[in-house]
């Protein structure tokens, strides 16, 4: 799939074939993908555990389920466990070495070994490590790139796939993850029972209500030329409800036996 | 309680007019009976009126209502009770059942769901 299309393509998908297995190099290339994400220090910040839905006891995926992810853990056969690390920036006076050797961060910007051994890891990342709430909101953003190449890649693939959130105490007792991971998102992965367009892009806000140019107050002009042009290239779609949506979800609903 | 002394409490006419609304359509008079009587039984299994059992899912607080959690897994359990009571040995018919009782919580603003049939 052409990127643009991937991007346009991308819906949180709730409804998946749930006899219909992921094959397991699927998978790896969804984690493949989100490995190799910008991440600030270089530093792994996004962790992830695979479950694979038929392999829990019943008592366990029970009590994974909150009330309104019942229906799609049931159906979607795999599930990532998302986690931010937020101790990632420890190794990050060895990571921003390595960035130096491998001819990423270079003298002609400034770095150096010296640079990063006396100032970046003591008066950077060292506070800012002990600072609560900066490791937290990092960890949460690096975390988020990862997933969302996660995602991206699972559509390239042709898979469905969504983020939900998770009760993380039970995801705790049955996943046994570091105590000291933050629970982020659960990523549900399988093939969509749903149509492609999922009912259609989602509604967002106006452009010239997001960005700016210059200074805030002042809209990004949108040039409706590009919005042609990325609408011929797949990424911006019709938008939702897609008149049969409607329809569509009653049917899901009652394929699978869920209320309406 | 008769289906008409169903029909009056609030919570069912809150969510006949929020299912209708969402579904965009009006049900027919035969299918609204057939809804009304599945609350009816509901009720008597539960041993609550309907405008008791959803006040006995939610509390309200100063930040807006609240849904009791254990109640909620609690009241699910009897909902699958209650599906498996209805029509043991017709597994689609007791869901289609049970999900209209399901559907009068969800459209009160309980959410909950039930275990897709695979």
């Amino acid at each position: 799939m052409e990127y643009k299309q991937v991007i346009g393509s991308r819906r949180s998908i709730r409804y998946f074939h749930p006899y219909r297995p992921v094959e397991r190099e699927k998978i790896q290339m969804i984690l493949e993908a989100a490995r190799i994400c910008s991440q600030a220090v270089n530093s792994n910040w996004a962790k992830a555990i695979v479950v694979d839905r038929d392999e829990l006891s019943d008592e366990d995926r029970e009590a994974l389920k909150t009330p309104t992810t019942t229906a799609q853990l049931d159906l979607a056969p795999v599930w990532i466990f998302w986690y931010g690390d937020p101790s990632a920036p420890a190794a990050g006076q060895r990571t921003l070495k390595e960035l130096v050797d491998v001819g990423a961060l270079n003298p002609s910007h400034g770095w150096s070994h010296a640079y990063v051994d006396n100032v970046v890891w003591t008066q950077v990342l060292t506070p800012i490590m002990d600072n609560q709430a900066a490791v937290l909101a990092v960890t949460s953003v690096e975390a988020g790139i990862a997933i969302c190449q996660a995602l991206l890649m699972a559509v390239d693939l042709g898979l469905g796939t969504g983020i939900n959130a998770f009760n993380s105490d039970k995801a705790k007792a049955v996943l046994n993850p570091p105590d000291h991971w933050i629970p982020l998102w659960v990523q549900l992965v399988g093939y969509s029972a749903e149509s492609p367009e999922a009912g259609g892009q989602r509604p967002r806000a106006a452009f010239e209500s997001l960005y700016f140019e210059g200074r805030y107050g002042t809209p990004f002009e949108r040039d409706e030329k590009v919005v042609e042009d990325l609408t011929a290239a797949g990424m911006l779609q019709p938008p939702a409800p897609l008149p049969w949506r409607r329809d569509e979800v009653r049917a899901l609903a009652r394929m699978f036996g869920l209320p309406e | 309680m008769t289906v008409d002394e169903v029909g009056a409490f609030a919570s069912i006419q809150r969510w006949l007019e929020a299912h209708g609304s969402h579904w965009s359509r009006t049900a027919a008079e035969a299918e609204r009976l057939r809804k009304l009587e599945v609350m009816r039984r509901y009720c008597e299994f539960a041993e609550r009126d309907p405008d008791a059992l959803v006040g006995n899912l939610l509390r309200q607080t100063p930040t807006g209502a609240r849904i009791w959690l254990k109640r909620r897994r609690a009241e699910m359990a009897r909902i699958d009770e209650f599906e498996a009571m209805v029509a043991p040995d017709d597994p689609r018919s007791g869901r289609e059942t049970a999900n209209v009782v399901r559907s009068f919580f969800i459209h009160n603003g309980v959410a909950l769901s039930a275990t897709p049939l695979r």
